[in-house]
């Protein structure tokens, strides 16, 4: 649940469109043949966080054959594997608590002081797309693909679209493009009813539930110089259905601090969201280093605004070795239903979610990724540091409840990719 | 605030066509490394880890670059 | 199908094809100005010239390339096929190379042996005057060093029709 790919159409539009611009301009190899019509990409995934918590393995397989020369299709194929636990959305309490499995099966302790997490989290999802890409005419350049993606609770299916074109000489490109996604969620145990208490009998409403997603994108590809390159995005989002993560709950607490009830979170079902991008790259001479930095402000209808700004550094290395460092920093403002916790005293909210991800925090990865030649093809590893820093009032540690407790605990996170291109 | 910065992203397209390069000064902006995505499978793995764990989504890249070949 | 009936029909077809073009040649001049190919000297391998002029009276196919381009890189096994072909019927190519590294065009010739006349242009003064569109480019000149033909991308599906092109001129009136 906590990897879900639930936006991947956005990925899969805007990148099919940017691979097909120079999918004609790969490294000068061998003699032109019949194997240079099949490009095959492996790649590996493993995700772990600290404190046992979260880890993910992640394996991929993509293959793009050229048809001819206007004309290539892509399959994709992931497969993911999630294990350990994560924040249920209850505070950290200076006594044990005790909570119920969302599938309802049995219960698990949290020590006092510790951050509730639930460990139900294992599954395995398995994804499937493809991509078809046509060069029109000289300029116009066309992308479409379909994809679908299961675990044991989640289904999500979608559709996206592109059309690039280029001007001034080809020096510039202008992009459209959209994505269709419905997804259908069935949770074990049910969809809990919004704000009703854990313990209560009859909690559940329905079986399962959908959301919808329409995303559009408009972008616009400049070419400075011979060094440079810009890219501008401006994108945008429209959400509706069930959003809320149906095994989050919050702890309802005393004026001492002490939870003495568990309610389900409830998350709009409707949200609007949008971007600006820019980014540009430039190869520095006559290092041929190459410098890729970008930047992104993000704003939603929920409250949440982020910056973003990430940058990667490459530098070829002797034998076609190459080094990429990798900075990035990310901070977000929490959405407006973001809640530490409820007051026993306060009526509970229409909206409301304990969750971290939609809270106040910032976020830092440092990483360094390593490319050689192994037997003719490319191969590269990338070890990335990430490490999530939630804040907020302090002060809302009160009581003999929540003295001393660390309500916004950061995560640290590991990261190793690996890829082998052939 | 957005709108301005909305505005200024328009705007700054309208000086797109004075800026540029001849096809055969294209040889470095041909070059892998120098691609918007010089690796999918990496992008694909960062977003869905990014969109996972944080609260925002997409951006992304798009067509465009590269050597203009064909 | 046996190979030699795969080339007996498709020499058909590239008769075919050059029929067509010769048919429909006038109407090509109507539409596009033919204009006089401009004459230019380049530097070509080891110290040699490349002048236009001294081609007058053949067929040439002048092509722009650059060894970063793959189309560019997949032309080369075809213009030798041309060159061997029409050779002796009075047909010449000259490459010019745009490559802004001339390192990476010494190579990239090491690596590809071929039959044709390079010359050398990384100023990018004739291929400005030849006002390209991308790479390839390629202009294919009348035996009167006029341009009838040119062509932006180098694409598989087109050889039959870009052959016929260069066989309808070739005959000498």
């Amino acid at each position: 649940m906590q990897l879900k790919s639930k936006n991947k159409t956005f990925t899969n539009i805007s990148i099919s469109l940017a691979a097909a611009t120079c999918a004609l301009a790969a490294p000068v190899t061998a003699q032109p043949s019949e194997s240079d019509s099949w490009n095959v990409d492996a790649g590996l995934l493993i995700y772990v966080e600290s404190d046992e918590q979260v880890q993910a393995y992640e394996g991929a397989l993509s293959i793009t054959k050229q048809i001819d020369d206007e004309r290539s299709i892509n399959v994709k194929g992931v497969i993911d594997v999630l294990t350990g636990a994560s924040p249920n959305g209850a505070v950290a309490q200076n006594r044990a608590q005790t909570f119920t499995r969302p599938s309802g099966n049995g219960t698990y302790t949290t020590a006092a002081g510790d951050t509730p997490l639930d460990d139900t989290f294992r599954d395995t999802r398995v994804a499937l797309s493809t991509q078809y890409q046509h060069q029109l005419s000289r300029l116009w350049l066309y992308s479409g693909g379909v994809y679908l993606s299961k675990e044991y609770d989640y289904l999500a299916l979608s559709i996206n679209s592109a059309l690039a074109r280029d001007f001034n000489n080809r020096n510039t490109t202008a992009s459209a493009g959209f994505a269709y996604a419905y997804d259908t969620i069935e949770p074990e145990g049910g969809i809990p009813i919004a704000g009703v208490s854990v313990d209560e009998a009859d909690n559940r409403l329905t079986d399962s539930d959908t959301k919808q997603t329409l995303d559009l994108l408009f972008g616009v590809t400049q070419v400075i110089n011979r060094q440079a390159l810009m890219q501008f995005n401006y994108s945008l989002s429209d959400v509706s259905g069930y959003q809320t993560d149906p095994f989050k709950i919050l702890s309802v607490v005393d004026s001492n601090g002490w939870a003495n009830d568990y309610v389900y979170e409830n998350r709009p079902e409707q949200r609007s969201k949008q971007s600006l991008f820019w980014r540009t790259k430039y190869n520095l001479q006559p290092s041929g280093q190459v410098l890729d930095v970008s930047y992104r402000y993000f704003w939603d209808d929920w409250g949440i605004t982020s910056h973003t700004i990430d940058s990667k550094w490459r530098v070829q290395l002797s034998n076609q070795h190459f080094i990429e460092p990798h900075l990035r920093y990310y901070s977000q403002q929490a959405a407006d239903f973001y809640r530490v916790y409820l007051d026993e005293n306060q009526p509970i909210p229409e909206y409301m979610t304990a969750d971290y991800r939609l809270g106040e925090l910032q976020t830092y990865t440092i990483g360094l990724k390593y490319g050689l030649p192994i037997a003719g093809n490319e191969f590269s590893v990338r070890l990335e540091y990430y490490l999530t820093q939630v804040t907020g009032d302090d002060s809302l540690a009160k009581g003999a409840g929540m003295a001393g407790v660390d309500l916004y605990p950061d995560k640290s996170a590991i990261m190793l990719q690996s890829f082998y291109r052939f | 605030m957005r709108r301005i910065l909305l505005l200024a992203s328009i705007l700054s397209l309208t000086a797109c066509s004075s800026l540029g390069v001849k096809p055969w000064e294209r040889d470095l902006l041909a070059k892998p490394e120098m691609q918007l995505v010089e690796n999918p499978m990496e992008i694909g793995f960062d977003d869905h880890t990014y969109f996972s764990k944080e609260g925002s989504s997409g951006g992304g890249n798009f067509a465009g670059g590269g050597c203009g070949c064909n | 199908m046996n190979l030699f009936i795969y080339n007996r029909i498709r020499s058909f077809l590239i008769a075919v094809s050059v029929v067509i073009s010769l048919l429909f040649s006038t109407t090509i001049f109507a539409e596009n100005k033919i204009i006089q190919a401009p004459t230019f000297v380049l530097p070509g391998i080891d110290n040699t010239e490349v002048n236009l002029e001294d081609y007058r009276g053949k067929v040439v196919l002048v092509d722009f390339w650059a060894s970063w381009c793959t189309p560019c890189i997949r032309s080369f096994p075809w213009m030798d096929e041309m060159v061997d072909k029409y050779g002796e019927q009075g047909f010449e190519i000259i490459a010019i190379n745009m490559d802004q590294e001339s390192i990476l065009a010494t190579k990239f010739l090491q690596r590809y042996p071929n039959k044709l006349t390079i010359a050398f242009d990384p100023q990018g003064v004739v291929a400005e005057q030849y006002e390209i569109m991308g790479l390839p480019n390629s202009f294919i000149l009348n035996r009167k060093g006029e341009i009838v033909y040119k062509h932006v991308g180098f694409r598989l599906a087109e050889l039959d029709k870009y052959e016929a092109e260069i066989l309808s001129l070739l005959p000498q009136d």
